[in-house]
């Protein structure tokens, strides 16, 4: 498929300080992008340079085959929904969904009728002629993306959206924003540094670290595949150990098939450990064998985070929470890690 | 808690006292003709139909709206147009501008009228006219305040993310200030110039030393009264206050109305 959105070579400085390093990314149109990554890895930077918002250093960006780069903001036809809420303090929630419409100079009728529909989609019909003040955080977003979205825009910029709002009410978002992106088939790009939010969202994600796409994926295979340190670390809460230490607190043989020696870092995640008291009687050939002891668990509802010390080593193994295989705090425990399940850097 | 609020309440009483009494007693002597100890006697309205049918009043009153409307538009504009360029291009540029805008705060009535006579008066055009001296004078004069309230307003709506925001709906900067950024500071606007109305309905020295022979407000207007009436002079003072009262609730009607919608849930 053609890419509908393109960076090409875009770096960006803010006064000495390199914030984009020569990225290049291309989106395909109906995709739902994540740009993640921590603080002040570029992202937002880039999304603005896409809105139009910040200008590129250098590098240009392309929509629909056209060069944007010099283009107005105003004039890209592009949707954005802001971090902190953006509607107009003074309009209620119909005024600011149909702030642009009335702009693009749209008839009244047509005007009335766009904006019930998008209020309806976002399920605001009943907070219509309410004023943001007069919303929840929430709210506020779902008028905030009513309003982005009314106007058709080629593609919807979202600059992490739901950081400001409740747990409970961001997980309900992620799946609402996704089902109106999916509903009106339209090409997003969504920045967030909350990966499990990136996970939920994306079609695919753009991983950022320091000004560069460290690994662009889909959820998946950056969950399972992670390519370097930092998206293993970023990344589904691998345990990322010097492959020295690693080694040192082995017990028994070591397996075969995967050879230590040539890496410097392995990485495993918490849930392929297998966890047990006592010795396992059959250690399989392609398995490594850890013991240590319980420092501390962790709940975390349907699941168990065990805080395991190997000496100077602390791993984490998650473990679905059974009631009747529970592992007190300083009991010995033996670790078997499957060693196809292991990521070497 | 109790205590707490019975302490305010004592405090707002003993303010409103304060500033009422003078009001108060003012409004007694323009009644009354004569005392019979610190009793009022002989009431009358004489002094205040005395004041309504002086021509010399009308025009006072007329002038000092007049002079009041040119310096509040020109500096609200002015500062609005700063503020734009500054937040939206300059921000490093917002404290020079905060400095120039409350320089004027150090500055006295006399210094600056005499300075303003000393650089214009004897030339010719536009800027030899004393009402134009007197507007420039006013202009700074009440630039620290109408420049705080704008400021401040600024500051509580996030300008730069409503800017942002109304341009990617098609709006131009300029014209995304204009159409979202001042209607949401508009309550600020109003306050600022509803102060800057009072101190140009109170300014005696400026446009006594610039436009003393060309312009008559209030002021002068009382302060002339004041030689020749006592009684009429507490008269034209009360209807002063009243036209400032008028003027308040007018203002405060109007900010009432664009806080419509504001107001916390």
């Amino acid at each position: 498929m053609a890419e509908y959105i393109r960076f090409e070579h875009i770096c960006k400085n803010f006064g000495e300080k390199k914030v984009l390093k020569d990225i290049d990314l291309g989106i395909e149109k109906g995709e739902l992008v994540t740009l993640l990554g921590p603080s002040g890895c570029g992202k937002s930077t880039l999304l603005r340079i896409l809105s139009g918002l910040e200008d590129a250093t250098s590098g240009k960006v392309y929509l629909d085959g056209k060069d944007i780069t010099n283009v107005a903001p105003q004039n890209r036809d592009i949707g954005m929904v802001f971090q902190h809420y953006s509607l107009f303090p003074n309009m209620n929630v119909r005024q600011n969904v149909a702030f642009g419409l009335k702009k693009k100079g749209i008839a009244k009728d047509e005007i009335r009728e766009a904006v019930d529909r998008m209020i309806d989609i976002v399920g605001l019909s009943e907070n219509a002629d309410q004023y943001p003040s007069q919303l929840s955080g929430g709210q506020q977003q779902r008028a905030a993306l009513a309003r982005a979205l009314v106007t058709k825009p080629k593609v919807l910029l979202l600059d992490e959206p739901l950081s400001a709002i409740d747990a409970l009410l961001r997980h309900s978002l992620q799946v609402e924003i996704r089902r109106i992106q999916k509903e009106l088939n339209i090409t997003a790009v969504f920045v967030t540094h909350d990966q499990e939010e990136a996970m939920v969202m994306s079609d695919r994600i753009n991983l950022m670290h320091d000004g560069k796409i460290e690994q662009s994926a889909r959820p998946i295979d950056l969950y399972t595949n992670p390519q370097s340190k930092f998206a293993a670390t970023f990344i589904g809460h691998y345990n990322v150990l010097a492959t020295e230490k690693f080694v040192s607190i082995m017990t028994g043989q070591r397996p075969v098939g995967k050879d230590l020696s040539r890496s410097q870092t392995i990485a495993f995640r918490p849930e392929i450990i297998g966890i047990s008291k006592s010795a396992p009687a059959n250690v399989p050939a392609d398995v490594y064998l850890l013991k240590g002891k319980v420092s501390m668990s962790l709940p975390h509802g349907n699941f168990l985070r065990y805080n395991i010390s190997c000496g100077q080593t602390q791993i984490d193994v998650d473990t679905l929470f059974n009631r009747d295989k529970l592992y007190e705090d300083g009991a010995e425990v033996y670790l078997q890690i499957p060693a196809e399940s292991c990521i070497l850097f | 808690m109790k205590k707490r609020k019975g302490l305010s309440t004592v405090f707002i009483v003993i303010v409103l006292i304060w500033l009422l009494v003078p009001l108060l007693v003012s409004l007694i002597y323009s009644l009354f003709e004569n005392w019979a100890g610190i009793v009022p006697k002989g009431f009358t309205l004489q002094a205040y139909a005395s004041v309504l049918t002086d021509p010399q009043f009308g025009k006072a009153l007329l002038d000092t709206v007049l002079i009041c409307i040119v310096p509040i538009l020109l500096t609200n504009v002015i500062v609005l147009l700063a503020l734009f360029v500054v937040t939206a291009y300059f921000p490093r540029l917002e404290k020079y501008v905060q400095i120039i805008c409350m320089v004027p705060y150090t500055v006295q009535g006399v210094i600056l009228s005499v300075s303003i006579l000393s650089l214009y008066v004897g030339g010719k055009g536009f800027f030899a006219s004393r009402v134009v001296m007197l507007t420039g004078a006013y202009c700074i004069i009440i630039l620290p305040y109408v420049y705080q309230g704008i400021r401040n307003s600024m500051r509580s709506v996030n300008m730069p993310m409503l800017l942002d925001a109304a341009q990617m709906l098609g709006c131009s900067r300029i014209e995304a200030f204009f159409k979202v950024v001042v209607p949401n500071i508009m309550s600020g606007i109003i306050v600022s110039s509803l102060l800057a109305v009072g101190i140009i309905f109170g300014d005696y020295v400026l446009i006594r030393n610039l436009a003393g022979s060309t312009v008559t407000n209030l002021q002068m207007y009382l302060y002339q009264v004041m030689k020749a009436d006592s009684r009429k002079s507490s008269a034209t003072f009360i209807l002063i206050m009243l036209v400032m009262f008028l003027i308040t609730t007018v203002v405060l009607v109007l900010k009432a109305k664009n806080d419509k919608g504001k107001k916390e849930r």
